[in-house]
């Protein structure tokens, strides 16, 4: 069925934009008067467009019962009427389908009335108005399309993919008339046409210029949008279609040169011949783009049904990738990076250079080759590190104490032996043996959580490390990795002093819940955007005078713009009742999943008593830890709360999943 | 008929359909839904009058039933401060203070998880019955 679906929908999309093309090039061509070759091709186009309309309202109806099918996932449904009825009414696709064809009908109707347009306005009015049903009709696709499905900024999308399509209509739907013109002037008997033609090529000629400018930046735009990054173009299939458009796009785009270059320039000369040779091989290579554009139109068909790579998981095809980070690591991979590119900028000046020089053309170019073949070769060698399928996955587990936590208990399980508890690679079993990587270090710190994935998944054979896939389930390995990034940023977070350090964050607090009794509970992430959170872990009876202090100054840090949590950190669920009512301690006392969060934040801050102000953002800007006498005063800490509520520069929010 | 005046009737058609499908479709929709939304809430909020009425409220009195965590007591004030979750129709989730009877500020400690049932009017709810759970 989607198979059925993928051709039905190719010829709607097809036939649309061969029809918005088709009033279009009538339109530029211009009324052809008492030229009889021009009205015999004016009367052909508007015998064409009946047809390709006919066979868009075949196609459209074929798509819809299709994709009923698909949507109620039976085959059966296509032919149920009530099915059909619901899936036109109650979706949006359905009723933007009915629009569309509605529009569709109304230009039928129009076409087949018998029309006069000897007069101008007549015959313009004839060609204006199928244009614009047509163009209309072929707008509405975006709403339906993946473009719709943008948020926020859906109007942009929709508007930028519209301007796609109707670039498209008028580029691709243009080039069948305008190939079957020159095909009749280029014969003898359409001499009489020829001055016709050659103004009709030269006006699309430009106006395809102007369209292809408009197609590049909209395409451009949507891949943006809908693609997002290398990662989604060359590990899904969205990013692999979008690649074979772009690869049929190139010939199409040559083609479209020589007509304009070599093809058009040799029409305005005169030919001794019968005929003309230079109009029929225009007409031939017209021909040849229209066929070419067709199959684009077959992948974009294709890419309409296929989940657009921003929400697929890409599978990495290479064994490498580029990564800037690994080529500053050192000064001496700096230097060669900082070679390679001068070198390549040296030989893509001299390669351009040889276009303009008339001697010596040929060594000039091949040596700019050599240049940029040698500074790429040695240039890029320090950006290359090793890749694997799962490179750019996105973790399916946001960056969360409840995973941390249990990371930490797995880690300790399988990995410390070696690893050593601290990440450091002095586990027990490695005594005399070559240690692995710290994995607080910044080579494992830099490393996307894709490819620590693949390696905890499969281990590293040549240095010993096994594959973990059949002890460990995808979430636990999953859960180990986030323990990783947890140490990393941990051995991060020493840097961090007493004192917030104005406009920079970046150390990104784990996410938790906020569970206070029984009640729904809440996450850290709510207080994004809203409030600064001040966090406190308190041990009693030790922390008493500290939450004393808290509890009476909330009503001031709440007007200041913080929110207090609680959490204890021997977990009680009686914390509120064992902090007692006087003073009343007001703020959120976390009373369930407190042992996550104690030891997911413990690696930051440990200690009995320990406290962490995160900005609105999400990011931990300072730390105070030891015991309740290393605490700010109330003035201290609503000095530091007061530097953050004058930050101007705003950090965008922190992903809550690890990269 | 010219074909001018054909495209001009066809248009005229068109955007005169679409104006008058959307001024009668479209703006009764919106309206529709918008009635629809006042009678849920005002069908909610006879609802709690009524839960009210067979427990001996007064006239235009309504009834809330909520859960919370007690978070302090002020006896002198005859105060309740919980932690509650959203009581639909009244308040978000959040801490509040409500009023209560010393009979009932005394069946409850700091920390205990509640069940509480509100009577009142919008401004002037007070605790008229509490559980724990």
């Amino acid at each position: 069925m989607r198979l059925f679906l993928l051709a039905a929908s190719w010829v709607h999309l097809a036939s649309s934009v061969l029809l918005t093309g088709a009033f279009f090039m009538l339109l530029l061509a211009g009324n052809p008067s008492e030229r009889p070759t021009a009205r015999r091709w004016e009367r052909t186009i508007a015998v064409y467009s009946r047809r390709v309309l006919l066979v868009a309202l075949g196609s459209g109806i074929a798509c819809l019962l299709a994709r009923t099918a698909v949507f109620e996932g039976r085959l059966e449904a296509a032919l149920e009427p009530r099915a059909v009825w619901r899936a036109l009414l109650d979706t949006r696709p359905g009723l933007i389908w009915l629009a569309r064809h509605g529009l569709l009908v109304v230009l039928g109707a129009f076409l087949l009335l018998p029309a006069d347009v000897r007069e101008t306005r007549n015959w313009i009015a004839a060609r204006v108005e199928p244009l614009v049903l047509g163009m209309l009709a072929l707008a509405l696709v975006s709403g339906s399309s993946h473009a719709a499905g943008v948020a926020p900024r859906t109007v942009l999308a929709v508007a930028v993919d519209v301007a796609h399509l109707l670039g498209s209509g008028i580029w691709i739907g243009g080039l069948v008339p305008l190939a079957l013109l020159l095909r009749a002037a280029s014969r003898e008997a359409g001499a009489d046409s020829r001055l016709y033609a050659e103004r009709a090529v030269l006006r699309f000629s430009g106006a395809a210029l102007a369209t292809m400018i408009v197609l590049i930046t909209s395409g451009s735009m949507n891949a943006f949008v809908q693609v997002g990054s290398v990662a989604g173009l060359a590990g899904t299939a969205y990013g692999h279609l979008l690649l074979a458009k772009l690869s049929v796009l190139v010939p199409v785009l040559v083609l479209a040169a020589v007509n304009r270059v070599r093809l058009l320039p040799a029409l305005s000369r005169p030919t001794t011949t019968v005929g003309c040779p230079a109009m029929r091989s225009l007409a031939a290579f017209v021909g040849l783009e229209a066929i070419l554009a067709l199959v684009l139109l077959a992948l974009v068909a294709a890419m309409t049904l296929t989940t657009p790579a921003r929400h697929e998981q890409p599978v990495w095809p290479l064994p490498f990738r580029f990564s800037l980070d690994a080529a500053l690591e050192g000064p001496a991979t700096r230097w060669r990076a900082l070679l390679g590119s001068q070198l390549v900028l040296l030989g893509t000046v001299a390669a351009i250079a040889s276009l303009f020089v008339r001697r010596r053309r040929a060594p000039v170019l091949a040596g700019a080759l050599v240049l940029i073949a040698v500074g790429a070769g040695g240039g890029l060698a320090p950006f290359v590190v090793d890749a694997y399928p799962t490179t750019y996955r996105r973790p399916p587990v946001t960056y969360h104490a409840a995973s941390i936590a249990p990371g930490m208990l797995v880690y300790h399980e399988h990995c410390a032996t070696c690893h050593g508890a601290t990440g450091a690679g002095d586990g027990p079993s490695m005594q005399g043996r070559r240690p692995p990587a710290d994995l607080r270090s910044p080579p494992v710190s830099r490393r996307h959580a894709g490819e620590i994935f693949w390696l905890v998944t499969h281990g590293i054979p040549e240095r010993g490390m096994p594959g973990f896939e059949n002890r460990l389930g995808d979430a636990e390995r999953w859960d180990v990795i986030n323990f990783i990034r947890a140490l990393g940023a941990a051995g991060d977070a020493g840097r961090l002093g007493r004192v917030v350090e104005p406009e920079r964050p970046w150390l990104v607090a784990p996410d938790f819940a906020v569970s206070v009794g029984p009640l729904a509970p809440g996450a850290l992430r709510d207080y994004r955007g809203r409030r600064i959170v001040l966090l406190v872990f308190y041990t009693l009876p030790g922390s008493r005078p500290r939450m004393t202090q808290l509890a009476r100054s909330y009503d001031l840090l709440w007007i200041m713009g913080v929110e207090v949590i609680a959490v204890p950190t021997d977990a009680s669920s009686e914390a509120i009742r064992e902090l007692g009512s006087s003073p009343p301690a007001l703020f959120p006392v976390v009373t369930d999943g407190a042992l996550d969060i104690v030891r997911a934040y413990r690696m930051f801050a440990p200690g009995p008593h320990a406290e962490l102000l995160i900005d609105r953002q999400g990011y931990i800007r300072a730390i105070w830890k030891g015991d309740t006498e290393a605490m700010p005063e109330a003035t201290v800490l609503l000095g530091q709360v007061e530097q953050l509520n004058e930050e101007r520069n705003v950090a965008p929010f922190p992903d809550d999943h690890i990269h | 008929m010219p074909v001018w005046q054909v495209v001009l009737l066809v248009n005229l058609t068109l955007a005169v359909g679409l104006g008058l499908g959307y001024a009668d479709w479209g703006r009764r929709a919106d309206r529709l839904y918008q009635e629809l939304e006042a009678t849920r809430a005002r069908v909610e909020q006879l609802e709690r009058e009524r839960a009210a009425c067979t427990t001996g409220a007064r006239a235009g009195e309504q009834q809330w039933e909520a859960r919370g965590i007690v978070r302090a007591i002020f006896p002198r004030a005859d105060l309740l401060v919980i932690t509650h979750e959203e009581i639909r129709g009244f308040l978000p989730p959040r801490t509040t203070s409500f009023r209560a009877s010393p009979k009932l500020r005394h069946a409850v400690r700091v920390g205990d998880a509640i069940r509480f049932s509100l009577r009142g009017a919008f401004r002037d709810a007070t605790i008229v019955a509490i559980e724990r759970w």
